[in-house]
């Protein structure tokens, strides 16, 4: 039976990447940023897993508005980083775990999630970034992944707890996955951010604070908002918060807080980490 | 063409502004292969007679206004394809949002740093 190791939800701010890609690791501005990861690197690089479920949304780089699915699951066995309009960025490829996608998707469509299943997929920032954060810049990357994308740009996103009972159904499928192998769970997005309307530039630190002591052992309230109380809170965009309920609801009820971080602004955007085990 | 937001300036990308706004995100999202920024590079009037849009949205375009094009269903998502073709950075495309000057943007809404 495959394990749970972790689950960690983590911004994916696409200037994190612009700022490694200038070598601006170290700089008065990104440094404290950046070292707030540093402990849940080790953490992570200590346990080893050997797969990453990344909970993302495509920013208009992989799906255009031309068919936009809600839910859409990778299961290819690699996947190259997307033409932001930039050129794709020099990071490595990711190799899929195409069994347990496939296994995902069987789960899923029996549990009455249906996604569309993508054999061929570039990743944006949203899977990049989280993958930098966590494993660094390696000349391979040591897991392989499962992308599952989230529409949270046109409206009718899906509600935040939709998100919570496709964790349950995560859950669910690594417990019935006839390996020993070990998972990563990443819920990714946000924290507070809006980029378009007069409210642009819009950020709510005390929120994000709120959103990062509680999603371990008070996650409850995050469950039942509306999504237009997370856009109200968190910011047009801020509502890709939801994205984290996925790696919390596939967790046990009691979880332990073993490393967490906040910092803002990144860029536009309160950015931060969690990284959550289950009490055993 | 749609009813007030009910989270004041904040637009939703909801069915009246993905319909409204299609086209430009179409012609934004021709921008993410080399062939598309080479020719919007070499000559953006002949780029964007490929995409229908309206006038007032032509007009958006090329002033590089980016309130004016999300208020006409532009998504930031694809019209940042934009900012990768003539490089503007996302914070000045915030400040004209809110109709701020760059350094009014940053102090009153981005100015704290906060960490930890």
């Amino acid at each position: 039976m495959a394990e749970l190791l972790a689950g960690l939800g983590t911004s994916h701010v696409p200037s994190i990447a612009a700022a490694l890609d200038k070598g601006l690791r170290d700089s008065d501005e990104w440094k404290p940023f950046f070292d707030g990861y540093v402990p849940a690197q080790e953490w992570v690089a200590r346990h080893k897993p050997d797969i990453a479920v990344v909970i993302f949304n495509d920013h208009g780089n992989s799906f255009f508005l031309d068919r936009v699915p809600t839910l859409a699951l990778g299961v290819a066995d690699e996947y190259r980083p997307a033409d932001e309009g930039w050129g794709p960025r020099p990071v490595p490829n990711f190799i899929g775990a195409s069994d347990f996608a496939w296994h995902l998707a069987d789960r899923m469509v029996e549990g009455h999630f249906d996604p569309l299943i993508c054999r061929e997929l570039d990743v944006d920032h949203g899977m990049q970034v989280p993958m930098e954060l966590v494993f660094g810049r390696p000349e391979a990357w040591p897991v392989k992944v499962v992308p599952l994308l989230v529409n949270t740009i046109q409206y009718p996103i899906p509600t935040p707890q939709r998100m919570w009972d496709l964790g349950r159904l995560l859950r669910n499928a690594i417990a019935s996955y006839p390996t020993d192998e070990k998972i990563l769970v990443m819920g990714t997005g946000g924290l507070s951010h809006q980029l378009q309307g007069a409210r642009a530039g819009f950020i709510n630190p005390k929120a994000d604070r709120d959103w990062i002591a509680k999603i371990g052992n008070d996650p409850w309230r995050y469950r039942t908002m509306s999504r237009e109380d997370y856009v109200e809170e968190f910011g047009s965009e801020g509502a890709e918060l939801i994205m984290w309920l996925v790696m919390r609801g596939c967790m046990d009820a009691d979880v332990r807080t073993l490393h967490q971080h906040y910092f803002a602004p990144a860029s536009m955007t309160g950015a931060g980490m969690v990284l959550l085990e289950n009490m055993r | 063409m749609t009813s007030p937001d009910r989270i004041p300036d904040t637009p939703l990308f909801d069915r009246p502004r993905a319909n409204a706004g299609y086209a430009l995100n179409k012609m934004a999202m021709g921008l993410s292969n080399p062939e598309g920024r080479a020719a919007f590079l070499a000559d953006e009037d002949s780029y964007l007679d490929r995409f229908a849009l309206t006038p007032d949205q032509r007009a958006a375009v090329k002033g590089r206004d980016w309130a004016e094009m999300v208020r006409l269903g532009g998504n930031l998502f694809y019209i940042l394809k934009i900012s990768a073709v003539d490089p503007t950075p996302i914070r000045e495309i915030g400040a004209a949002q809110a109709g701020m000057t760059l350094q009014e943007f940053l102090d009153t809404r981005l100015g704290k740093v906060t960490n930890g």
